[in-house]
């Protein structure tokens, strides 16, 4: 269930600001509570699809005293797919949370 | 004697040998991650913290087949670009040889092979582009269109032994070569296709 929503989770873990791949995957755990606690290298693939499809931009940097390491940001295409994934992802958990009873069915 | 990380890179970069760019890159980036895993190892940075951090990576095979389902979109994309771009380079080719090589004769079969090669050659990508989806069918437009365009550049090897001028040489010769450079694509698409099949039905 979570593979189908990989790319969108990925693409609202990078809303706060450009982050390299393991700083992405540590925000997703933490922002998750630790629910998902997924293989972490199954992220590196899913940032390289966004990126070939302009959702994402990468550059490498080296912090001072650092390692040399891939940042990526958001676009602005990648903003508008976040914004259209949400909007996908409200109109679905709302209707599951109408059928299974802890909602009144959506929109009332 | 290698760690466990470097073994992990290098069999990740094994796995990705189907696309040599992508694997320098997402060695480069995996590397960096499980440096930093083991550097934030609560138990220090010890050969088992190097095994932690591999263990939960995953296994290099599946972001391997993951990427081999994402590259094999990509390849497809590069094919047909190319193919689209070798039929426009040979039609310009052939129109302009028309105009500097028709020389009225009735028994001139250089309009008719030009025509109908760049004919042949047309239906061959359209077949190709429409069947993008679908490797087979992709790979049979693919196969026609460049069979249709070889026999056009073989028919007119009479170019090389006529004594034509070099203006009217140069773009047949430069056609054939660009022939030759689609087909070696072709070939190299073809393997990595291989290669990523390999990959989709080890990650599935």
């Amino acid at each position: 269930m979570l593979k189908g929503h990989l790319d969108a989770i990925v693409l609202a873990a990078l809303e706060a600001g450009p982050a390299h791949g393991y700083a992405i995957i540590e925000t997703i755990r933490s922002r998750s509570g630790e629910t998902f606690d997924l293989p972490e290298g199954t992220v590196y693939p899913a940032l390289h699809r966004l990126e070939q499809a302009g959702l994402l931009s990468s550059a490498w940097t080296t912090p001072p005293g650092g390692r040399r390491r891939r940042v990526y940001s958001l676009t602005r295409a990648g903003g508008a797919a976040l914004a259209q994934r949400r909007k996908a992802w409200d109109r679905f958990s709302h209707a599951v949370e109408a059928l299974l009873g802890r909602k009144r069915a959506w929109p009332a | 004697m290698a760690g466990v990380i470097d073994e992990y890179l290098a069999g990740l970069r094994r796995d990705l040998a189907f696309d040599p760019g992508l694997a320098d890159r997402l060695v480069a980036e995996v590397e960096d991650h499980l440096r930093e895993a083991v550097e934030a190892d609560p138990r220090g940075a010890t050969p088992d913290a190097e095994r932690r951090a591999v263990e939960r990576f995953g296994l290099a095979r599946e972001i391997a087949a993951q990427c081999a389902r994402d590259a094999i979109d990509r390849q497809a994309r590069r094919t047909w670009a190319t193919l689209a771009i070798a039929v426009v380079v040979t039609f310009v080719a052939m129109r302009l040889r028309v105009t500097w090589l028709d020389d009225g004769s009735p028994l001139s079969l250089a309009p008719l092979v030009d025509r109908y090669a760049f004919i042949a050659a047309l239906v061959g990508g359209l077949v190709a582009w429409f069947a993008r989806r679908q490797s087979a069918g992709a790979l049979l437009g693919c196969a026609l269109g460049l069979a249709a365009s070889i026999v056009a550049g073989v028919l007119r090897a009479d170019l090389f032994g006529s004594g034509a001028p070099p203006w009217v040489v140069l773009p047949a010769v430069a056609e054939i070569a660009m022939l030759v450079v689609l087909l070696a694509h072709l070939a190299g698409w073809l393997r990595r296709l291989k290669q990523t099949a390999a990959l989709r039905r080890a990650g599935t």
